[in-house]
């Protein structure tokens, strides 16, 4: 009997979510807001479960790297881990430093239209590229808020809790922008993949572009302002069939290394 | 109580996985952290239990994720389900069949949102990369879920089962 009404309750939330999935009007509002309560709950959580991390996160990469250094005796390893370690702290610092010297100078072009964010997580399922930042309904974010560094484009916002966001980021396979070839008449859509590089689409192939041109956003999606970097053409190949070109883009932000980034405020 | 400290448990694992992500290179090896704490509970805790640990797994990872809402609730219902259906005829006798299930349910889950997003939105734009890592996330589960499944055990003969 307690089998059955569980599986009743199961076939019930199945529906639910469905629905909701579906963007059935009341279902969807109504779960969207449960989801945002609860997920407000992991923003404080996530961003104490990253403090941590963060902390020892290069000091951690670069531990592995003194396995070898084990069949030295005891005392000298101990020494020199320890000044190792200090020393990682020291180089980290210098690098947060220049990173954090960088996004201060770009906000400072706009200071009133940037916030800065820092990333306390990424997304549970490796299909999408997602990042979640530290800062959310609080603050003023909104959805479809830019998100850049100062090498470049990063995403957009994508969904707003309380104290954190999540940020679709260019790579992700839902993503597109609309992008032009910087110094050249040429306008494409630069698509995710779900990989590190990215496909510029819609490009014929009488356009005028080549290897190692610049993209950057053309404003005219409504998201991203205009002039921002998106990222860089590694291959163009006019060969294949069809009118338009088969390119490929190396974005100029690593994703997996993002500590920090800017926010646009519209 | 053993259903709620599981499901702690899962959730914190979740939140961990979440927080360790950036600052880890390898992005094709991403075990499903939630997934074996789900099937453990259904199959030796009963359905009602189970779907306490699906409801909560379910919304944990749609708040972790930005997969689109309800997705990843359905997927983790549809996981309860099927794991409600096969309670009878599978039965695990060791954290090795254990971790094949867990494999088995990683690999059903994928295809349950690729077969989701088509069916009811007509998207297939994302299946590429749904499909690409459907594989490697089932085999580390597996092998992750071997030791979930020893930790659990664990706990269960030094704590939950002491008395």
């Amino acid at each position: 009997m307690r089998n059955s009404i569980a599986i009743i309750i199961a076939i019930l939330v199945l529906v639910i979510s469905f629905l909701s999935f579906t963007n059935a009007p009341f279902v969807a509002r109504s779960y969207s807001t449960v989801k945002n309560g609860l997920s407000s709950v992991f923003g404080p959580v996530l961003s104490v479960a990253s403090k941590p991390l963060d902390a020892v996160g290069g000091v951690f990469d670069s531990y592995f790297n003194l396995v070898g250094a084990k069949k030295e005796n005891a005392e000298l390893k101990e020494k020199y881990e320890r000044i190792y370690v200090e020393n990682q702290k020291l180089v980290e610092t210098e690098r947060e430093n220049v990173r954090l010297r960088k996004l201060l100078e770009f906000s400072q072009k706009k200071p009133n239209t940037m916030m800065a964010a820092g990333v306390i997580g990424e997304d549970l399922k490796n299909w999408f590229r997602c990042i979640i930042i530290d800062k959310g309904r609080k603050q003023n974010v909104r959805e479809k808020m830019p998100v850049v560094t100062p090498r470049g484009i990063v995403g957009q916002v994508v969904e707003v809790d309380l104290w954190h966001a999540k940020v679709m980021v260019l790579n992700d396979a839902n993503s597109s922008i609309d992008v032009n070839v910087e110094g050249k008449n040429t306008r494409g859509l630069l698509e995710g993949t779900g990989q590190n590089t990215v496909k510029l689409k819609y490009v014929i192939k009488n356009d005028d572009i080549e290897i190692g041109d610049k993209l950057v956003t053309s404003g005219k999606d409504g998201i991203y302002p205009k002039g921002i970097p998106a990222g860089i053409v590694i291959t163009a190949n006019k060969n294949k069939a069809g009118i338009f070109a088969d390119i490929d883009v190396m974005p100029f932000n690593n994703f997996r290394q993002l500590d920090e980034v800017l926010l646009i405020k519209k | 109580m053993k259903t709620t400290v599981y499901i702690i448990i899962g959730i914190l694992l979740l939140v961990l996985e979440a927080a360790i992500s950036p600052h880890v290179s390898l992005d094709v090896l991403r075990p499903e952290l939630g997934m074996p704490i789900l099937l453990y509970v259904t199959f030796f805790l009963g359905a009602s239990s189970g779907l306490i640990a699906a409801l909560s797994i379910g919304l944990a990872e749609e708040g972790l994720s930005a997969a689109p809402n309800g997705s990843l609730l359905f997927v983790s219902i549809c996981i309860y389900l099927i794991a409600v259906a096969m309670r009878r005829k599978f039965f695990i006798d060791s954290k090795y069949s254990f971790a094949y299930l867990s494999s088995a349910s990683v690999i059903a889950q994928s295809f349950l949102f690729l077969a989701l997003s088509f069916f009811a939105r007509g998207e297939a734009r994302g299946a590429v990369s749904i499909l690409f890592y459907t594989l490697p996330n089932a085999i580390v589960t597996g092998f992750v879920s071997i030791i979930l499944f020893s930790f659990i055990e664990y706990l269960n003969n030094t704590v939950l089962e002491r008395n």
